[in-house]
């Protein structure tokens, strides 16, 4: 078999496989660093880490699946070229619509909360109730897993802040723990260690909340008109 | 005439070994478009995780690297593998392929760890869209890699007892054929899934 030359190209030699260890490595490690140590983010990271998927791709199939190296008439790449025209269809197609789908069909509670990050005081002549104007701001820190202060009374169109300040996250969700109500269009606010949300205050009347991994965790706040 | 009948079998075996390699990389394509498919839902539902925790929090990206190198490496060793069965030279492939086998098997264990993990912190596949769309992708991938470690298994067996012979070599070809495959698969799951998750 290795006297004949024209069929050991075919496969692949000791060599070829190094260059393509080497050079998938480094197509690894180049988009694990750009991305871990924030020099990308958003659509720039999308593109950057699809952009060396690919390429990892190419090396990977002329590297260790010696493609290209066929005798003709190419069956392999060919059925690999129509293959990919397919991806493209299902992968493309599937993202297009689904885009459009969740564009026109937001659910009640993301375009309530859509209502309020926008401030859109009416759809179709009505009023939304959403905030033009923000209020000051109240604060709720909860630390070693205590609240405080438990109750805060504000005006409507204030807006109120939870700091967490333990070192674990904290995901609050208002009403209570067996029968959770969304407020204002936020089902939970999940807050990492050391950070802090904020909500505006649109829905008037009193309201519960609480940690959700911690019912015991619970405040409530009170919004005047 | 001895030698005439000898270069006329193997070209005829060269011949079938074509067919059957043809064969199997049309199933490898269409086993890529039901990945296809998997990403596709992943892409998106990603979004959809019901209040909970997403990507970003949930996943470790240098447990993925980790997986990332061991899976590229095993697919290295298998082609140094391949061109010891192609020399004939036995005991390199059992070394190479061994390697291979005990890589594919560090992959799969972190993968269940992580599995694992997830699912005793109530992250389940029935928890949101994101999670299923999630375990499926990335379940399958590790169904494929847990198929192919047996195959790989009963083959050096095979390898083991009876040496190497041309069926033998064929079925080497065909299982690091499906372990490249498998590699390219994982790179796009480690971009889209892992990194893609801190976009």
């Amino acid at each position: 078999m290795s006297s004949n030359p024209k069929h050991h190209t075919e496969h692949g030699t000791t060599a070829s496989y190094i260059v393509g260890f080497i050079l998938s490595l480094l197509f690894t490690i180049i988009p694990y660093l750009l991305v871990t140590k924030h020099k990308v983010s958003g659509t720039s990271l999308l593109a950057t880490v699809l952009g060396f998927a690919l390429l990892q791709m190419i090396i990977q199939l002329v590297f260790f699946l010696h493609l290209g190296r066929e005798k003709k008439p190419y069956w392999q790449s060919s059925f690999l070229v129509a293959t990919v025209g397919l991806i493209l269809v299902v992968v493309v197609g599937s993202l297009w619509i689904m885009h459009h789908l969740h564009y026109n069909m937001v659910p009640t509670e993301a375009s309530k909360k859509l209502v309020n990050d926008e401030a859109i005081y009416q759809i179709g002549g009505e009023q939304t109730g959403a905030c033009q104007t923000m209020g000051p701001n109240h604060q709720i820190t909860i630390k070693d897993g205590q609240i405080s202060p438990t109750h805060i009374a504000a005006q409507k169109c204030d807006t109120l802040s939870f700091v967490n300040q333990d070192d674990e996250a904290h995901h609050i969700m208002f009403g209570s723990f067996e029968e959770p109500q969304p407020y204002a269009g936020e089902d939970m606010l999940s807050l990492r260690k050391g950070r802090a949300k904020t909500i505006t205050l649109s829905e008037q009347g009193t309201h519960t909340f609480h940690d959700h991994m911690h019912p015991e965790t619970s405040g409530g706040f009170t919004v005047l008109p | 005439m001895a030698d005439m009948a000898e270069a006329k079998l193997t070209e005829h075996e060269a011949h079938y070994n074509d067919r059957v390699q043809f064969g199997f990389w049309i199933y490898l394509m269409t086993d890529l478009l039901m990945f296809t498919v998997l990403f596709a839902v992943y892409a998106v539902l990603r979004d959809n995780t019901l209040g909970g925790p997403g990507g970003d929090e949930l996943f470790s990206q240098p447990l993925a690297l980790t997986e990332t190198l061991i899976l590229l490496t095993s697919s290295f060793t298998a082609g140094l593998g391949m061109i010891a069965a192609r020399r004939g030279l036995k005991n390199q492939v059992l070394v190479w392929f061994g390697i291979t086998f005990m890589l594919g098997l560090a992959f799969l264990s972190f993968e269940l760890k992580e599995f694992a993990e997830f699912i005793h912190e109530g992250h389940t596949m029935n928890t949101n869209a994101f999670l299923s769309s999630f375990f499926a992708l990335v379940g399958t991938h590790g169904l494929h890699i847990t198929s192919g470690l047996l195959w790989m298994a009963i083959t050096l067996i095979f390898v083991m007892r009876r040496g190497l012979n041309g069926p033998l070599v064929r079925k080497l070809t065909l299982l690091s054929l499906f372990w490249h495959f498998l590699d390219i698969v994982w790179i796009f799951i480690f971009s889209v899934v892992y990194l893609m998750a801190l976009a």
